[in-house]
């Protein structure tokens, strides 16, 4: 999974001279949250978030007269008095993974994806990231999810997977709970189908442990004493 | 001191009429959609349903109602003409599955398609002509999960959502009621009437993130118009009877309360139950109990009574009958 294949390729962008209250517009209208800032032949300059835009406007604790006063001295502030000089930029043949922990370790919302020359090719947000998750874990599609218990050891994988096969069932993914029980793991087929007895039936036949996904969850909780 | 007389008389009369009159469409025609040794959705299941009411006397008690074909225009008011067109080809051209593996099918399988949405139609007929006070449909192929242009999870037509259409437009019916109980969310029906404020679904079901086929969430309340006429109950794997019991006096009843449905339509699946291998609920036989009681009082209250129930899933041939028959207890007023 490549950054180029789940980036917003449809930009809505902004030059350095744009003022903060029409920036703020076109991200309200729009429904955006950040703003990437190019300059004239479209290279990266800058982003500008939702929160860079309302830290600089008034607090709306303040009366409306002193709200329109303050309003009118900011308005006009051109938005690269804002923007975040040398963003965190990605390329396109990055891959999601790499995106998910440079997100996660940075925290930030959204990464503009850039060329090797500095221009401007993309933003993956946090919403395309969910996007592509919904995607591999195929959750759009009509299926039931299992959930069974292996021993840790070598093969275990290739033999559930050889018994959705034998019964023609398509998987939509696969989870793997690597840290389940001592010496266990809990794998999570979701498979593309309403037709689960049989293939239950034969993991159960083969020994494997199925067990309902809640009730591990249920465990977990808190006991009453 | 004739009144009091008369007064007795009629007080007699109405409880030697308590038990309601219930028609039962069935039809050996509708084994003949054959799914293979393999399915779990197998003419089995309509034999072991009818032996069970054979043996326990009860089917002499109901009324027998007659399916036939239905018309296909009938099909039409749901789903689109060019899907009909493909399903029959699939049947004619001798394939074995229709656009999915899970969708099995037979050179039957067409016709009997028809014959069920048929044997619906025909118990909403006895229905409103006051022939019988409700009536359950021990039909097959299933239908809740059959999209307008799609079959999905062992459905071809959805036989419910045609029911209401149905009563719509050829009996003005202005305000129906559908009440989902099998253990998958009824996608097909959800869909075809989500911007529908006419048609009041609500389904409970295990829970979209384990089960078939995945839509079915607290959040889908109906779209547009329809807004807030879609009420769905999702029930977490592991739970049971405490579970669908809350659920069901939260959501299902003060919502049917306040849309005072004039006809009740069922989609009746019996896989919720602890022993049927396709779903993780558990359900027992005494919690399907409480759901049947709780959609007669709801329908006596709202609809004049007025119900008729449709067989979806159920796959375990040991318990299947026995669920239904207490089913029909409750419809019959024999319980």
């Amino acid at each position: 999974m490549f950054v180029s294949e789940r980036m917003s390729k449809d930009l809505i962008t902004a030059g350095p001279d744009m003022t903060i209250y029409e920036a703020k517009m076109i991200m309200t209208e729009k429904g955006i949250r950040h703003l990437p800032i190019i300059d004239s032949v479209g290279k990266l300059l800058g982003i500008v978030t939702d929160r860079d835009v309302r830290d600089a406007m008034p607090s709306t604790l303040l009366k409306k007269v002193d709200y329109d006063i303050t309003l009118a001295k900011i308005m006009n502030f051109p938005v690269r008095d804002i923007m975040t000089k040398n963003p965190l930029t990605i390329y396109a043949y990055y891959t999601i993974q790499d995106t998910l922990l440079m997100m996660q370790k940075k925290k930030v919302g959204a990464l503009p994806v850039v060329d090797q020359e500095g221009y401007l090719k993309g933003i993956l947000s946090t919403r395309d990231l969910l996007r592509s998750f919904v995607n591999v874990l195929n959750i759009d599609e009509p299926g039931c999810l299992l959930c069974i218990i292996v021993k840790e050891k070598q093969g275990q994988m290739k033999r559930i997977v050889d018994i959705i096969t034998e019964e023609k069932i398509s998987l939509g993914s696969v989870l793997v709970a690597r840290v389940w029980d001592k010496e266990k793991r809990a794998i999570f087929p979701y498979l593309l189908t309403n037709n689960v007895i049989n293939v239950k039936k034969k993991l159960l036949e083969n020994g494997f442990e199925l067990i309902d996904p809640m009730q591990w969850y249920l465990d977990q909780l808190p006991q009453k004493a | 001191m004739a009144g009091y007389v008369d007064l007795g008389k009629i007080v007699i009369e109405k409880q030697e009429n308590l038990m309601k009159r219930t028609g039962f469409v069935y039809d050996e025609r509708f084994l003949l959609h054959q799914t293979g040794a393999y399915h779990p959705e197998t003419s089995e299941r309509l034999k072991a349903i009818h032996k069970g009411l054979e043996n326990s006397g009860i089917i002499e008690k109901l009324t027998r109602v007659e399916a036939a074909r239905a018309n296909q225009r009938w099909i039409e008011t749901v789903h689109n003409i060019r899907y009909i067109l493909r399903f029959d080809e699939a049947c004619i051209s001798g394939f074995n599955e229709f656009e999915h593996p899970d969708n099995a099918i037979c050179r039957d399988s067409f016709d009997t398609a028809f014959l069920a949405v048929g044997g619906v139609l025909k118990a909403i007929d006895a229905v409103m002509k006051g022939e019988v006070d409700n009536a359950f449909c021990a039909v097959r192929p299933p239908g809740h999960h059959a999209e307008v242009d799609k079959p999905m999870g062992f459905c071809y037509f959805n036989n419910v959502a045609i029911g209401a259409r149905y009563l719509q437009k050829e009996y003005g019916v202005e305000r129906v009621g559908i009440i989902d109980f099998d253990v998958h969310h009824g996608n097909g029906t959800q869909h075809i009437f989500d911007n529908d404020p006419t048609v009041f679904y609500y389904s409970i079901h295990e829970h979209p993130s384990f089960a078939y086929p995945g839509t079915g969430r607290e959040f889908e309340v109906g779209i547009g118009e329809g807004e807030g006429y879609t009420v769905n109950s999702p029930v977490l794997p592991g739970r049971g009877d405490d579970e669908y019991k809350r659920l069901i006096m939260q959501d299902l009843v003060p919502a049917f309360k306040k849309f005072n449905p004039e006809f009740i339509l069922l989609s009746a699946g019996f896989d919720a139950h602890e022993s049927d291998m396709m779903s993780g609920t558990n359900l027992s036989t005494e919690g399907y109990d409480f759901i049947s009681e709780v959609i007669m009082n709801l329908a006596n209250r709202c609809a004049n009574g007025r119900i008729v129930s449709v067989l979806e899933g159920g796959y375990n041939l040991d318990i299947l009958p026995l669920l239904v028959e207490n089913h029909i207890r409750f419809l019959a007023d024999l319980k």
